[in-house]
């Protein structure tokens, strides 16, 4: 594992925020909302990943989805936040900001162990 | 409004193409939904139907960027990609699928157990000279003949064999769909 690899599990649980935060930008179509975490800096993220997190968001009706007519391809699916997602976003950043400050208030604290790859 | 929505209200020049993909992409692609289909018999039917439409739209629009090869390969596996619906999905339903083959296949059991039974009820009578026996198998009176004319089984309907049949093939379903699932 490289010294920057990320832990997929500390990915699983803010995704469903930053996919909010994106759509919340500007809404997107799923391929192009991958496309767009790639560009942000999660560039190994895959859109078997994102997918689900869309389809549950889009049950529990924190984003809403509309068929916008393509010149490329099929209608594409595009979604946005809905009132409810954006409550819940910005219950997310709370959380978020909170636990962040938290892990680095500890981290800045505790001495960090050195490896022989990193030395 | 986007630019997407622009350019599909735009002027003539804009307009949509034709946005057929090759054969080739379309077996592809569903090849690989048929598959994902099959690994996402645990969700609700329509939102299982939801998925697979989605994503067909998905798969044909990242194709026009990166190929359909390698937007399939994107997703990867179909029952890795089934699990991770299925992990947001929050709670575990029924495999009625799953219940449908195990019931198929207890049936087909039991009619090769009939079958290997008359084979053997046959043979012994063939080994002793032939004859004529009567035994009950499954609660259905048959007939096993066997002689110099040729062999013959003749069996009488029971609803005893019927219920034998229907009550392991409802415990094989049960036990397959995980039905207990359906209660909460």
């Amino acid at each position: 594992m490289s010294p920057t690899a990320r832990d997929p599990q500390l990915l699983k649980g803010v995704l469903p925020m930053l996919v909010l935060l994106l759509l919340a930008e500007h809404e997107s179509y799923g391929y192009e909302l991958v496309t767009r975490l790639q560009a942000d800096g999660l560039d190994d993220i895959a859109p078997g990943t994102v997918y689900p997190v869309l389809t549950r968001l889009e049950r529990e009706g924190l984003v809403a989805s509309r068929l916008v007519p393509s010149s490329s391809g099929p209608a594409r699916k595009y979604y946005r936040p809905t009132p409810d997602g954006d409550a819940e976003l910005a219950s997310s950043l709370r959380g978020w900001t909170a636990l962040s400050a938290t892990v680095r208030a500890v981290v800045h604290r505790a001495p960090v162990p050195t490896t022989e790859e990193s030395s | 409004m986007n630019a997407e929505t622009s350019r599909t209200t735009g002027t003539a020049d804009t307009a949509p193409r034709s946005t057929n993909p090759p054969a080739r992409d379309v077996v592809r692609r569903e090849w690989f939904l048929t598959r994902l289909s099959w690994h996402l018999q645990d969700h609700p039917g329509r939102e299982a139907k939801q998925i697979v439409r989605d994503l067909r739209g998905e798969l044909t629009s990242a194709a026009a960027d990166v190929g359909m090869r390698q937007a399939v390969r994107d997703l990867g596996h179909p029952l890795v990609l089934a699990e991770g619906y299925r992990a947001h999905l929050g709670r575990r339903v029924p495999r009625w699928t799953a219940g449908a083959v195990a019931a198929g296949l207890a049936v087909a059991f039991l009619v090769y157990l009939g079958f290997a039974y008359a084979f053997g009820t046959l043979d012994t009578l063939e080994a002793l000279g032939g004859g004529t026996v009567t035994r009950y198998p499954f609660g259905a009176e048959t007939v096993f003949t066997s002689g110099a004319d040729g062999i013959a089984v003749e069996s009488t309907f029971t609803w005893q064999g019927v219920v034998i049949f229907v009550l392991v093939a409802a415990v094989a379903f049960v036990l397959g769909s995980r039905a207990w699932r359906a209660l909460g």
